[in-house]
């Protein structure tokens, strides 16, 4: 499943860029996030609680920085797993100046969910992973603008 | 139809043609059935399954530490663990070979990777969730087209340098010189694809099984869910021998209780049977398998998944030349079917259907893909429902487009009576057959005329209605030993009868019921032979220590094969009975006369012997030099398969605004030769006909592009209620088989079979004047509403 989307933050584009690569800041902004764990500058853990429809799994989820190019762009890999069910993603950030300072964040990402979720959930996967989308930038941009 | 004038016995005694109440159902309806989840032994563990997320991963590693740590939970048992023995990967029925458990890649999303056992469900259960699997993903293939491409990955490596590509096997039938040559030289020549999607028989009973090894006995006993135990029994015996495990074929006891519905999905050897069976080998206890739905609905085997390419020529007036069909057959991972060897496609070379023609060439090429095994039966007897589905819509578009109506097309291409025993194109030998009345029943039972009538009165108002026929023809019973084999195994089936002295009858038969009502027709076919009544014979299968070597239950064959036994080895009895009638009378043999029941003296009817006195005197009064008892067993070979037919007609009205088909009437005149029990064969219809619905409007397993299955539950698998069912409207013609002892043919599967394109024709029909040749089965509402919308109906 292919997503993306352009999110306008009225904030700096250093802090914008700070936040998104900071594991803790960031990973609060995750829907069901209940722990991070850092391993180093590019690794971290993420333990999170996904509900789809009637269906809910606690994902172990192992991300990587892949790419850092500061204060423009980032590539970020993920690889989660629950029982029965799977989830492989990559995503891209861009950011740009806006106007009157503010910071736009051109994002993009790919997600492979596989196993049970996906296929019990299917109908819903997508409804779902856009209102978690939608949940995570609201919660960043009211950080970030606060 | 059998009419009361015809019924050789009373109604007491029940033989053939009388509607017998089922002898079964009084321990169904007071819930005393007794199905493989009612089976709980002492000291039993339960076994739950680690499955795969994905559909084409390396399993790089398995941490099973957390799941072990949970009290309760025994061992974890992976394909490492089984590598061991050799029991990694098993034989399937169609001679390829499939996965215990993965050593290095898994196949499929769901396959099974890993083993818990545990003291209760729950434990196991929770021991499956803590299961750590590390999984690195590969390509996933399930297109098999895509498979085909020279570049696809190989799926199975493990197949020998030869065959590194996803191309398993390739079968053809009829003569494809001289197809071609029909083909290009008819005035009309018309080619269709057709998709038939994989389905899953979701039978109401998922699969299971308590494998019980006792290490003091040295005994096996394996209780599970079975449509063919005796085989079952040979492939664990040749499995442990292999593995160099000391369980022997007379050491292992397969019993299968009652059966919740099989329609060929308990036919195969799934990997969750082999794993209880090699916990309880090493851990000396009863280990219990029970699948749950999603499990059943995603990783057992499916049906269908044919796509088709068919092309028929034909004369301008409408008389059929020829017909060509390519398939590519869709087989999942592993080729697990459970077709007779020598038919990797099974008897999809009966596509030339109820037609007489000349010409015709059929040919399949098995495929690998990332999905679980496919080709096992949906209450199908091997690929003939995708065969009748491809004829029958031929047919219809043809009529189509010559404008001729297809009701009539048919009658002009029927095979005619007078043309039986009829050699096909493809090389059957149809064994008798009356194709033209069995229509025409059915057309005036619905009023066809009237019908189209109001077709075309419906049709100027601008409202959509259709009507299908379907004349199909089945091929049942396999099979001749000449030709049908499952793993070496001859089709033959069997039946013992033993007949007490107090003139009751225990008789045992190597075919499973899962359903059907075996009880009850097998001992109408003992009544009908012998004159015992009904209710003093008792019908017992499903145990491999007591019931005769048999094949199993499948593909419509129990009646036409194990039937066909009980009768022979019946009337070995009757011989048996005779002398001792001859004995007991005081008269020459050949001066006896047989009725149903007893023997009397030609010419003197007060003089007479009845069956029960007769047996009576096998164990207390038998002359000296005769054997004492009144047994006998017979293993039958059938000469020929049989073939029953029907013609259905279905009237559609479609909602323009939802693009829903409403199944408003439908007809089925079925033709299976000589009935047992009417009102079996009867629910057999009604059952075969549901089972006709669900796939041609609601029922079809897809997988989204990563190979995971997108119907793993009954949300998305629409299985048809009451809700959804029209009344079905059921008639009989009757033409006896000429070769089967009772001239009985199976009924099990037809309206299976001649269903969806009834349905199909009849949508198609409703469409077609908006320039709509083809919907591909399910014909769901969103189909037909972009249809309709497209076409600015809607």
């Amino acid at each position: 499943m292919h997503f993306e989307g352009s999110v306008p933050i009225k904030a700096s584009r250093d802090k914008v860029w700070a936040f998104v690569t900071d594991p803790d800041q960031v990973g609060q902004c995750g829907p069901g996030v209940e722990k991070i764990e850092v391993i180093d500058a590019t690794h971290f853990k993420a333990t999170a609680k996904v509900g789809i429809g009637f269906i809910s799994a606690r994902f172990n989820v192992a991300m990587e920085f892949a790419e850092q190019q500061p204060p423009d762009r980032a590539l970020i890999k993920a690889h989660g797993q629950a029982p029965g069910s799977a989830v492989d993603a990559t995503a891209e950030l861009r950011l740009s100046d806006g106007p009157d300072g503010a910071t736009v964040m051109d994002w993009s990402a790919d997600v492979n969910i596989a196993g049970t979720l996906a296929s019990v959930g299917a109908r819903l996967i997508e409804g779902t992973a856009n209102k978690m989308i939608g949940q995570t930038f609201d919660c960043m941009r009211a950080k970030l603008e606060a | 139809m059998t009419t009361e004038a015809q019924l050789r016995t009373s109604p007491e005694i029940g033989g053939m043609g009388h509607s017998v109440k089922r002898k079964e159902d009084p321990r169904f309806i007071r819930g005393q059935g007794e199905y493989i989840d009612d089976v709980n032994l002492p000291g039993q563990l339960w076994l739950d399954i680690v499955r795969s997320p994905y559909a084409h991963a390396t399993i790089k590693g398995i941490d099973a530490s957390e799941a072990l740590k949970i009290p309760g939970v025994l061992a974890v048992i992976t394909g490492k663990d089984l590598e061991g023995y050799k029991l990694h990967w098993m034989p399937t029925l169609a001679g390829d070979m499939q996965m215990v458990l993965p050593t290095d890649t898994v196949m499929y999303q769901a396959q099974e990777v890993a083993a818990v056992i545990a003291t209760t469900k729950y434990i196991a259960a929770d021991g499956v969730a803590a299961v750590l699997v590390d999984y690195e993903p590969l390509p996933v293939i399930v297109d098999p087209f895509k498979a085909l491409e020279p570049d696809a990955f190989v799926l199975r490596p493990d197949r020998g340098p030869d065959k590194q590509n996803n191309h398993i096997w390739h079968w053809e039938s009829g003569d494809r010189a001289a197809t071609d040559a029909d083909l290009a030289a008819a005035d009309v020549h018309i080619e269709q694809d057709f998709y038939i999607p994989r389905i899953h028989v979701a039978s109401i009973e998922t699969c299971g099984c308590v494998a019980d090894w006792n290490p003091v006995r040295q005994q096996l006993t394996l209780h599970m869910t079975s449509q063919a135990p005796h085989a079952i029994r040979t492939v664990l015996a040749l499995v442990a021998g292999g593995a160099g495990l000391p369980i022997y074929e007379q050491n292992i006891r397969v019993k299968t209780h009652d059966i919740g519905g099989g329609f060929g999905g308990k036919v195969p050897v799934y990997p969750g049977y082999v794993l209880a069976v090699a916990a309880s080998f090493l851990i000396g206890k009863p280990v219990k398998w029970i699948e749950d739905r999603s499990e059943n609905l995603q990783a057992d085997s499916f049906a269908r998944d044919y796509h088709i390419h068919a092309e028929m020529g034909a004369t301008k007036d409408g008389k059929i030349t020829s017909l060509k069909a390519r398939t590519i057959a869709d087989h999942g991972y592993t080729d697990a079917a459970a077709d007779p060897s020598k038919f990797p496609a099974g008897l999809f070379n009966v596509i030339t259907g109820s037609y007489d023609f000349p010409n015709a060439f059929v040919e399949v090429d098995g495929v690998y893909t990332n999905k679980p095994p496919g080709g096992v039966a949906y209450r199908c007897s091997f690929r003939v429902t995708e065969a009748v589905h491809a004829i029958e819509r031929m047919v219809d578009i043809l009529a189509h487009e010559i404008g001729k109506d297809p009701a009539q097309l048919r009658m002009e291409n029927f095979i005619r009576k007078e043309q039986f025993p009829y050699k096909t194109p493809t090389g059957w030998e149809y064994d008798s057959g009356d194709y033209a009345p069995a229509l025409q029943k059915a057309m005036d039972m619905i009023d066809y005329a009237g019908l189209r009538k109001e077709q075309l009165e419906k049709r100027e108002r601008g409202e959509l209605m259709g009507i299908g026929i379907s004349s199909f023809t089945e091929i049942v019973g396999a099979g001749p030993s000449k030709d049908f084999d499952i793993i070496g195994i001859k089709m033959f089936d069997s039946c013992e009868i033993r007949v007490h002295p107090t003139g009751k009858v225990l008789a045992r038969i190597g075919v499973q019921s899962q359903g059907q009502g075996h009880e009850t027709t097998f001992a109408q076919i003992i009544a009908e032979e012998l004159g015992f009544p009904v209710a003093d014979i008792k019908i017992e299968y499903g145990d491999t220590d007591t019931a005769p070597y048999g094949l199993g239950t499948y593909a419509s064959r129990s009646t036409p094969v194990a039937g066909a036994a009980t009768a022979m080895a019946a009337r070995k009895i009757q011989a048996k009975a005779r002398k001792l009638a001859a004995h007991l009378l005081e008269a020459n043999e050949d001066d006896l006369e047989w009725e149903p029941g007893k023997f009397s003296v030609k010419g003197s009817p007060d003089r007479f012997k009845t069956i029960q006195e007769i047996a009576f005197a096998a164990y207390t009064n038998h002359p000296q030099g005769m054997e004492a008892g009144l047994e006998a067993v017979d293993y039958y070979d059938p000469p020929n398969l049989t073939f029953p037919f029907g013609s259905y007609i279905c009237v559609v009205d479609i909602d323009k605004g939802t693009g829903q088909v409403h199944v408003r009437r439908f007809v089925a005149v079925d033709d299976c030769g000589n009935i047992i029990n009417p009102m079996i064969v009867d629910g057999q219809i009604h059952g075969g006909l549901n089972m006709g619905l669900a796939p041609a409007l609601y029922e079809a397993i897809t997988y989204d592009e990563l190979g995971n299955n997108l119907a793993g539950t009954f949300m998305d698998y629409l299985v048809p209620t009451a809700m959804e069912s029209p009344a079905w409207e059921t008639a009989k013609t009757v033409t006896p088989s000429p070769h089967h002892p009772l001239g009985a043919k199976g009924v099990g599967e037809s309206a299976t079979v001649g269903a969806p394109p009834a349905i199909a024709n009849a949508v198609v029909d409703a469409l077609w004047h908006l320039g709509v040749r083809n919907i591909d089965i399910p014909i769901t509402p969103q189909k037909v509403w972009a249809i309709l919308h497209e076409k600015g109906i809607s």
